[in-house]
């Protein structure tokens, strides 16, 4: 989030220099600061409000007649969510699912960004193309084609249950299950995790790897010990992106989760499409903010240069 | 792909969808150009998916010289929560009882000008001066459904289970020979509500202590359960996919009738639980920031039509409050006493009341228990 220096902003520090400084910074810097400070500024106000008797909130001040018994701020909302172990038990799960969401799509986008990176130029534009071309449809239609895909009367899940049945396993449902829910956030994901390691894997200078087999490094040496530490960054950069809306999604397991498939997302949006209890809506979404904001912190720190040359 | 190959490729991507949105802007000018608007009053309704007959709205809007625009929801609680964000300028509302309630303690609601609706008198009494709206001031009776259970008839018997019990969704003993092949509602409410009921409590019990019990209840049952369905069961169970599921009477005559139609070698049946159920009846109420009082009240007036408000359950299969409009009503929905009860099953429907915010609060963290174990 932070504006990038210019290039020659501390060597050639002149007024022209500030102001296209600000010019290019300020607008992101108005953006995130309208849209992304003032409501969290918001939502943390909120947290600490009483819920209104038929859902906003109560008011600040005690009401003329003094008919509203509660107004002003509490600490109510977060001595409940933090007096509850279900609570914990929901972020722990939503990480957990964000965690092995975001692992699978670094398997899986690796070696395709890898080969991206090192086929020819003018096919990897292409490749790139293809990659994003997803996105040209609805993020829930592709998300419902799954229902269709994964349904219990689908060619893959005859497929899978006629294998499952020749080793002798009871036949499975793949649809409304975890593993669905896995599978749509891995499918949506992907391509974040794609880009920054493409990106990152492009600029690698292929003279390193020649060295290195000239000392000797066979392919996996080759790769442990040049590819994988100077991508690091481009790995930290797409783990971020895949985990970071993981956290958040709830319209994947809404919409191909099972009866245990609740994540945080989900129960922040309840909270004000559903219960109509704004305050708690906020604690949670204030709580899921700062864990978010802390992961970034470590990301960008294990990222940082110094980090990667030392190990 | 170099750079030139790009630019064509691009150019074509922006020439199609330039070309799509001029054939768009086209299509729409037939109804929706704003010169057309100025002519004509357009009355805004907030409304159930699927919830009023297409001819209707175009004789309504023929008959009023006007336009019917309408928004949707699913579910009350989204309704209530969209107004409780700032949602504004809708003229007529139909919500639920409970949330009827909700709506009048918070002042938002006009009160209703009697005088514009002579057609009032076909409502059937035993819908009117409900415990929300005593003298039906604020709400009109539009249509109602029933929360019961729809089931595979050949399949149940086979398996020697009842069709008209709570027990077939809660009761492990009867779940074992059905596993996997029922749904219940998504909807902490309705399921509280079956539960409560089960254990021979009123729906809107809010002893904390039957809340919990109950609660255990549908933690016991839930492993047996395929899903949380609020509306891919009517599919499901109309080709056989699920044997049991929890629903609204109107969805599951859908089901029925579907699994009729593609001549099934099985029927849908689905009937009033002994033990009693939740009953949703659903009116027509004016919001405050509505701005055609007039239309509204004429729009209400029509709906009150025997023919009109017939048209709805003929297409949905919903309950009908209105007198007038049996004699257009399909003798197979009449005659159906899960979608037209009589008196002695009516005493066996409650309706739901609407909760306070602690109330609220912990169904909503009992209910995520129930999600998360």
């Amino acid at each position: 989030m932070e504006v990038n220096k210019l290039p020659d902003s501390t060597s050639n520090f002149t007024k022209a220099n500030c102001f296209n400084k600000w010019l290019i910074g300020g607008p992101p810097f108005l953006f995130l600061l309208i849209f992304f400070a003032a409501p969290s500024l918001i939502m943390f106000f909120t947290s600490f409000r009483f819920p209104g008797e038929f859902g906003g909130l109560a008011p600040i001040s005690p009401a003329m007649d003094g008919s509203s018994a509660e107004y002003g701020l509490t600490l109510e909302t977060y001595e409940f969510l933090f007096s509850d172990i279900l609570y914990a038990e929901i972020f722990l799960k939503t990480f957990a699912i964000a965690a092995v969401t975001t692992l699978i799509c670094l398997i899986m986008a690796y070696p395709l960004a890898l080969l991206i990176a090192r086929s020819q130029k003018r096919f990897r534009n292409l490749m790139i193309m293809l990659v994003i071309l997803p996105f040209a449809s609805n993020f829930l239609i592709r998300i419902y084609a799954w229902m269709i895909i994964l349904g219990p009367e689908s060619v893959l899940s005859h497929f899978v249950n006629a294998i499952l049945g020749v080793f002798g396993f009871a036949p499975v449902t793949l649809l409304f299950s975890t593993f669905a829910v896995l599978i749509g956030m891995v499918y949506v994901h992907l391509p974040f995790m794609i880009l920054p390691l493409y990106t990152n894997l492009e600029k690698h200078d292929p003279v390193l790897l020649d060295a290195a087999q000239d000392l000797g490094a066979n392919r996996w040496q080759r790769f442990w010990l040049i590819t994988w530490p100077q991508s690091l960054p481009g790995v930290f950069a797409g783990a971020a992106l895949v985990f970071i809306p993981v956290l958040g999604m709830f319209a994947v397991p809404d919409i191909l989760g099972g009866t245990g498939d609740i994540l945080i997302g989900n129960l922040i949006k309840d909270q004000f499409l559903g219960t109509r209890d704004w305050p708690f809506g906020s604690t949670l979404s204030i709580i899921l903010t700062l864990l978010v904001l802390l992961i970034a912190w470590l990301a960008t720190w294990l990222a940082r240069p110094s980090v990667r040359q030392n190990s | 792909m170099n750079t030139r190959h790009f630019y064509v490729f691009a150019r074509t991507v922006i020439s199609i969808s330039l070309i799509l949105f001029v054939l768009s802007c086209n299509r729409q000018q037939n109804h929706d150009s704003p010169v057309f608007q100025q002519k004509r009053n357009t009355l805004f309704l907030f409304n159930w998916n699927n919830y009023i007959a297409p001819e209707t709205i175009k004789r309504f809007e023929a008959f009023c010289n006007c336009r019917i625009a309408q928004d949707y929801y699913s579910d009350n609680e989204e309704m209530l929560a969209k107004l409780a964000a700032g949602a504004t300028g809708y003229d007529v509302i139909v919500p639920t009882g409970n949330a009827v309630d909700t709506l009048i303690r918070q002042n938002v609601l006009k009160p209703l000008d009697q005088s514009l609706l002579p057609n009032f008198k076909n409502i059937n009494p035993i819908y009117l001066n409900t415990e929300f709206d005593p003298a039906n001031k604020y709400s009109v009776p539009y249509a109602f459904t029933i929360t019961l259970l729809g089931s595979n008839y050949e399949k149940l018997q086979a398996l020697g289970l009842p069709t008209d019990t709570w027990a077939l969704i809660f009761e492990p003993e009867y779940l074992e020979k059905i596993k996997g092949r029922v749904t219940v509602l998504d909807s902490q409410r309705e399921l509280m509500a079956a539960a409560l009921r089960y254990l021979g409590h009123s729906i809107n019990d809010n002893n904390e202590e039957n809340w919990q019990q109950a609660k255990n209840l549908i933690i016991r049952a839930k492993p047996y359960w395929a899903a949380f369905s609020n509306t891919s069961y009517i599919r499901e169970l109309a080709v056989g996919n699920l044997w049991v599921a929890h629903g609204y009477s109107n969805d599951l005559y859908q089901a029925a009738l579907d699994a009729k139609n593609t001549g099934r070698n099985f029927t849908i049946v689905y009937s009033i639980p002994q033990e009693g159920a939740v009953l949703a009846l659903d009116s027509m109420v004016l919001h405050r920031s509505g701005s055609h009082p007039d239309l509204a009240h004429q729009f209400i007036n029509f709906m009150l039509e025997g023919k009109n408000s017939a048209e709805l359950t003929n297409l949905i299969g919903s309950g009908n409050p209105n007198i007038e409009a049996l004699q257009f009503i399909q003798p197979e929905l009449t005659q159906n006493n899960a979608v037209f009860p009589d008196k002695a099953s009516l005493d066996h429907l409650e309706m739901l009341h609407e909760l306070d915010h602690k109330q609220r609060r912990l169904l909503s963290r009992l209910w995520t228990e129930v999600k998360l174990r």
